[in-house]
């Protein structure tokens, strides 16, 4: 059994009965090793659909926390269960919970850095003072507005107030919180959380791969929320140092916004000042300045320097690309997919009314980008099957295409890889409209290709 | 990935149920095991397939039983048409199982165990009703179904899950508003199998409860049932667990009771 990933956290999705015969079959030792590989800032087992389980059931999971927690340091524990299942949890382990328990996944989104919707009124509560102010704490950190009630019947009273809170917690227990540096995408910036003391640590729980797949996909700017840091020493100035060389290379630009320099040598500063990292006292003054952004490369995620024309390589492999588009745009929507023409230019695209879009890099033996344009009713059809319901939420809409790509990245890899040409894909990406498509696409060269089904016609575009 | 053409096929190629096996049937309706035992003989694969299913340890006869006759006249009516029932579906069963790691075996292992632990919740809820023992032998027919049909999407199937948690019912349900609950009603209609027996199968998906409160908690036992026979290693290995999505909220009211009665501890 594989954990899904969404948003940052990787979900465990068990289903029946849950003892040591069945959970030591789920969960084998190769995918405890593939959950340590994921790319997640938080693992957690869901115990929505566990009608049963038992103490040596849930020790098969708690081992893999223990293991991914050595490897990478993120958060992990169970959650969806209901306050039986939560008793039997805490009964379990007693005084040795390492692990965190979230009532649900909403919950435990709060308490993850890349949760999108910031400022949550939350109401909590927990029997045990040292935890409510843990959780307090964190989402505080967060960027959340908890309200802690200190009594049972307090929380019984406030939990009744109709839309008092977004979101309200209770059963939920925290473990050790995970240290990784927590990485949420706004706009074309990646920001990445850091805290306390940066020190050589910080070469171990900074996600280097994340940073290089999103230097691949297109990102320029990359921001560290630099509020929580007491002090770097030599070690970590060092790696911010390195970190900023090697993304010279992709003219991306490193900023730290609201570090103080009280308890760390001012001489750091200029250091990583000649290493071309940037700093800002807030958040705002560089994200509230469209002016500022364009400059630093955040409103043109592909800043040129890096733009390259497509190679033999990659119109040799064209037909895979093309193939797997077709595939699983059949798959998905049991319709036949019709290559309409190719043609080799800068990304054109007629009217831009009502389309989204969504890409995806590949980097390996051959590098570069898969752009799928669809009209927004088109792409909801073409993501109905995962979709599985009518609905005109842009943004669940966006995420679909993000997974269909997901798909689409997954089969090149797969074709390709049947022609002994080895890839990676990177994360998806996603445009909620072609201005912001062009910002990273404009006057690149590549294939373009008109697709259709039923029909319906879209948009494919390889480009480097 | 599957299309309404071809499930249509599949529905298609299901044989009629052999002559045989229709009389034999019909004598265990009437109640003539001797009669039953007689046609039963004739057919030399399901006189095999007898053999091997009720000397499977969970029917717990101390010696070996081998003949047809011996067989029915132990096993009683209910039980004698439920496991010809059984062995129907095996005639469905692919040679080969791909989509699944399933052996010709681990299947009749998982239909035993069923059939025994089906038996046992009917006594638990004293129903004693031949059709009623039969409808779990038509549940099993839903892995027969996603093997026909997914095991040459396979990889299609494990790119689509490793993005999205879809169950193959869903699936199917998105792509052709037909479910696999569906497909073996169908199949249940070829073989003119009793209306109970679809309508508590239907219930079993967990998703489709019906008005009729007494068939829809059958339905909830089979459901549990399912998922309890499902969650044992060796079909978790054969990547049966979650086929389905268990519906944990339907089953609610009874687990306690299931619980007990399947001493889960």
């Amino acid at each position: 059994m594989r954990a899904l990933v969404k948003d940052g956290v990787g979900i465990f999705s068990p289903q029946g009965f849950l003892d040591a015969g069945s959970a030591g079959v789920l969960l084998t030792v190769e995918d405890i090793h593939a959950t340590t590989k994921l790319n997640a800032d938080m693992i957690l087992v869901s115990l929505k659909k566990v009608v049963f389980f038992n103490r040596n059931g849930l020790d098969t999971f708690v081992k893999m926390f223990a293991k991914v927690k050595e490897k990478k340091n993120i958060s992990v524990g169970f959650c969806d269960y209901d306050v039986k299942k939560y008793k039997a949890i805490l009964n379990f382990y007693r005084n040795e919970v390492t692990f965190s328990l979230f009532s649900s996944q909403e919950v435990a989104h709060l308490f993850t850095a890349g949760y999108k919707n910031k400022n949550q009124n939350v109401l909590l509560y927990n029997e045990d003072k040292s935890q409510r102010s843990a959780m307090a704490i964190e989402l505080h950190d967060g960027g959340h507005n908890p309200i802690i009630a200190q009594t049972e019947d307090e929380f019984k009273t406030k939990k009744n107030a109709d839309n008092a809170y977004d979101v309200i917690i209770e059963n939920t227990y925290l473990g050790q919180m995970g240290q990784n540096v927590a990485a949420r995408v706004t706009g074309n910036a990646i920001i990445y959380t850091v805290s306390s003391f940066l020190d050589a640590e910080i070469g171990s729980i900074f996600n280097i791969s994340y940073h290089n797949n999103s230097l691949n996909v297109g990102f320029r700017l990359f921001i560290f929320d630099a509020y929580k840091v007491v002090s770097m020493n030599v070690h970590a100035l060092n790696f911010f140092s390195r970190l900023a060389s090697s993304g010279a290379e992709y003219n991306a630009t490193i900023c730290f916004v609201g570090m103080t320099f009280e308890k760390t040598p001012t001489a750091f500063k200029e250091t990583l000042e000649d290493a071309g990292i940037m700093f800002f006292d807030t958040m705002e003054s560089i994200l509230g300045d469209k002016e500022l952004l364009s400059e630093l490369g955040a409103s043109s995620a592909d800043s040129g320097l890096n733009r390259r024309v497509i190679n033999k390589l990659t119109v040799t492999e064209l037909p895979n690309f093309i193939d797997a588009t077709v595939a699983t745009i059949e798959m998905m929507t049991n319709s036949t997919a019709v290559k309409e023409s190719a043609q080799v230019n800068p990304i054109k695209i007629e009217d831009h009314t009502d389309k989204i879009a969504s890409s995806i890099g590949f980097y390996g033996d051959m590098d570069g980008m898969v752009v799928l344009i669809f009209p927004k009713d088109i792409a909801k059809k073409a993501c109905q099957l995962l979709i599985g319901e009518e609905t005109d939420d842009l943004e669940l809409i966006l995420d679909t295409l993000a997974e269909l790509v997901n798909i689409v990245g997954g089969k090149v890899k797969s074709l390709l890889n049947d022609h002994k040409v080895s890839v990676n894909i990177t994360l998806p990406r996603t445009y909620p409209d072609i201005d912001s498509l062009l910002e990273i696409a404009q006057d690149r060269k590549g294939v373009q290709v008109d697709l259709s089904f039923d029909n319906d016609k879209f948009l494919f575009f390889l480009t480097r | 990935m599957i299309t309404n053409e071809k499930i249509n096929n599949f529905i298609e190629k299901i044989p009629p149920a052999p002559k045989a096996l229709q009389t034999t049937i019909m004598f265990l309706n009437n109640g003539e095991l001797a009669k039953a035992a007689q046609i039963a003989e004739t057919d030399l694969a399901l006189k095999a397939y007898l053999k091997n299913i009720v000397n499977k340890p969970i029917y717990g006869f101390k010696n070996e039983v081998s003949e047809i006759s011996q067989i029915f006249g132990i096993l009683g009516v209910s039980s004698s048409q439920q496991t010809v029932y059984n062995y129907m579906m095996t005639l469905l069963s692919p040679k080969k199982w791909e989509l699944f790691k399933l052996k010709e075996s681990t299947f009749h292992e998982l239909q035993a165990k069923l059939s025994r632990r089906w038996k046992q919740i009917l006594e638990h809820l004293n129903i004693n009703d031949m059709e009623i023992e039969s409808a779990i032998t038509l549940l099993p027919a839903s892995i027969i179904v996603s093997e026909a049909l997914f095991s040459d999407k396979k990889e299609d199937v494990e790119l689509l899950r490793s993005v999205n948690n879809l169950d193959l019912n869903t699936i199917l349900s998105r792509l052709c508003n037909v479910d696999l609950f569906d497909i073996c009603e169908k199949i249940a209609v070829k073989w003119e199998m009793p209306l109970n027996i679809t309508q508590i199968v239907q219930a079993s998906s967990g998703f489709k409860p019906l008005e009729d409160s007494d068939l829809n908690l059958l339905g909830k036992w089979m459901h549990l049932l399912l998922f309890y026979e499902l969650s044992q290693p060796v079909f978790i290995e054969a990547g049966l667990n979650d086929f389905i999505e268990f519906q944990i909220d339907y089953v609610g009211d009874i687990y306690d009771d299931f619980a007990t009665l399947m001493e889960v501890s």
